[in-house]
């Protein structure tokens, strides 16, 4: 493989693991409470800069993450037990407007607070070097980017899949009522689906702002935007078809731009954007979600 | 005289601006089978969705003899009023489609924390329903009707119920599958199980309740013991179905 191909890939894969990590929290919350959450980008922007204060005070690195997962996790609760929650119940279109204000308020104070201009974010040096891989090479932030997603995605489906808790999560994403009967405090399993999708954004905003080496408060936009079309790519609700939705469009979108003529790398969202509407009219419930047919 | 397992008094329940429930009054004695048979619409599912604390009633009282002394049902959360022993099985079966079949038994037992004692609630459920143990990895949505109906009964079980809510558990089922169910039923209240049973097929119901009440728009039209029912003419005419 040619170390240019190698490195698009690569390049792909850590882009796609940035929209994977926050698309499934987005996918998680929707389940759950139905909610498309457009303030869930904005987690993304709160962990990027809660990353930045803590690299000022020289805090170490693996601290650093878990103080980021944690300040995410908080923040998404925070965010459903004082607007979501009084909400619930009402119609969708209510709770979506709602969402946009929640968005429009965390960006507005962060303009606020931290004004808009970019601040430089710098991983160590040390991720900025290169490593050989045989004949190819990578860059260590990529590398640290896809690694850290793996064991993040790997810790969730844990929880999701094997715990007596995420158990109760999906119970509750699958029959709201059915799962009160049973008595599960449906406000607890709402509140953790919150906080673990709301962590992971977080961290995907420590590894954006190490990707990208800038952020500004308005940053959560672009990365709340992929997440949802990702869940739509996936299937809508499916915390593996979120993730697989998230790692197509990374690589999608850095393959448009790498392997066709220059001029064309400018229009890359039209790319996506296309894929998006053929995939929408070949499998309107998404790629990777077997429809299983319910009985009455 | 028997001891009160369940009592409600003048219950009044709105459904957004509708007046569904109209002063219903009942009660359920210990190790009884009572029966609530009514029409369409006529507000039975909204009585069991109050009694477990998913509708709030406008006034009125309901009382449950829980494991730790009486229980306001009208004020307790729905989770406490599982953990104290009042288990519902709703209309339509509502088990979690996504989910195992074991997954769906382990969310019965979601509030137990004595392992041992949920095996063995497991292992008589499994008892009663083996197709339960032989599908236990299949997802809930792909059942049948009557195995979903036998998921939903034991997920119920699981919970230890005291007093038992099952809200029309024939509907949809075939004829043979309705009476599988229903001596499953009739030896759960043999066991022990307080029962208090909903349905429309009112002769069946009629015939396995110890007593049964009558609503009628909201309103408790008639009660009595079950053959005291079956043979009254009103109840003969409009439920049972036949001439006069
Ligand atoms: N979610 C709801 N919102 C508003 N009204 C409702 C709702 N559910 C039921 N109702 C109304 O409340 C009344 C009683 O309904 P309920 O479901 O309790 O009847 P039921 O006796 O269980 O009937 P069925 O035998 O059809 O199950 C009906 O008039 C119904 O239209
Ligand atoms: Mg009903």
């Amino acid at each position: 493989m040619s170390q240019y191909v190698f490195q698009q890939i690569i390049n792909g894969l850590a882009l796609g693991s940035l929209y994977a990590l926050v698309a499934i929290g987005f996918s998680m919350i929707y389940g759950i409470v139905r909610l498309i959450n457009f303030a869930h980008g904005d987690l993304v922007m709160i962990g990027a800069f809660t990353t930045l204060a803590l690299v000022g005070y020289g805090v170490p690195w693996p601290l650093i993450l878990m103080f980021v997962l944690l300040v995410g996790a908080l923040a998404g609760m925070t965010i459903e037990a004082t607007v979501f929650r009084p909400m619930r119940g009402a119609q969708q279109v209510t709770g979506f407007i709602a969402t946009l204000a929640v968005s429009i308020v965390i960006q507005n104070t962060g303009l606020m607070i931290l004004s808009g201009q970019p601040r430089n974010f710098l991983f160590p040096a040390f991720m900025r070097q290169r490593v050989q891989i045989g004949t190819v090479s990578a860059s260590l932030t990529d590398l640290t980017i896809i690694g850290l997603t793996v064991v993040l995605i790997a810790l969730l489906l844990v929880i999701v899949y094997r715990t007596r808790l995420g158990t109760a999560m999906r119970a509750t994403a699958d029959n709201l009522a059915a799962a009160r009967l049973m008595g599960i405090a449906v406000n607890r399993t709402i509140l953790t689906a919150f906080a673990i999708g709301s962590a992971l954004a977080a961290a995907a905003g420590l590894l954006w702002g190490g990707k990208f080496g800038q952020i500004d408060p308005l940053l959560g936009f672009a990365p709340g935007l992929k997440a949802f079309i990702a869940c739509v790519i996936g299937g809508v609700g499916s915390i593996g078809g979120a993730m697989l939705g998230g790692y197509l469009l990374g690589l999608a979108e850095v393959l448009f731009v790498g392997l066709l003529p220059p001029q064309f790398a400018g229009y890359r969202d039209v790319f996506v954007f296309t894929l998006l509407i053929v995939i929408l009219l070949l499998k309107p419930s998404g790629l990777f979600v077997r429809h299983v047919e319910e009985r009455a | 005289m028997a001891v009160q397992m369940l009592e409600v008094h003048d219950l009044h329940v709105f459904r957004g601006a509708t007046h569904v429930l109209k002063g219903i009054s009942l009660d359920v004695r210990e190790g009884e089978m009572a029966a609530l048979i009514g029409a369409n619409g006529a507000g039975k599912s909204t009585t069991l969705q109050t009694l477990s604390g998913l509708l709030r009633p406008r006034s009125g009282t309901a009382v449950f003899r829980g494991t730790s002394g009486p229980v306001d049902l009208t004020r307790a959360a729905p989770e406490r009023i599982v953990g104290e022993g009042l288990v519902q099985s709703p209309e339509g079966r509502q088990i979690f489609q996504s989910l195992s079949v074991a997954e769906n038994l382990a969310m019965g037992a979601y509030l137990r924390t004595d392992r041992n004692e949920v095996r063995r609630t497991l292992e008589r459920v499994h008892d009663l329903f083996p197709i339960l143990k032989e599908r236990a990895s299949a997802a809930g949505g792909t059942l049948s009707g009557g195995e979903q109906m036998m998921l939903a009964i034991g997920r119920a079980l699981l919970a230890q119920p005291r007093l038992l809510l099952l809200d029309e558990p024939s509907l949809g089922l075939a004829p043979q599958m309705i009476e599988r169910i229903f001596d499953v039923i009739a030896t759960l209240k043999q066991q022990g199980t307080t029962i208090l049973l909903v349905e429309q097929n009112a002769a069946m119901a009629l015939d396995i309740a110890d007593r049964a009440y009558v609503l009628e728009n909201g309103v408790i039209t008639l009660s009595g013991t079950g053959p005291e029912l079956a043979g009254n003419d009103r109840v003969r005419r409009a439920y049972l179905g036949m001439a006069q």
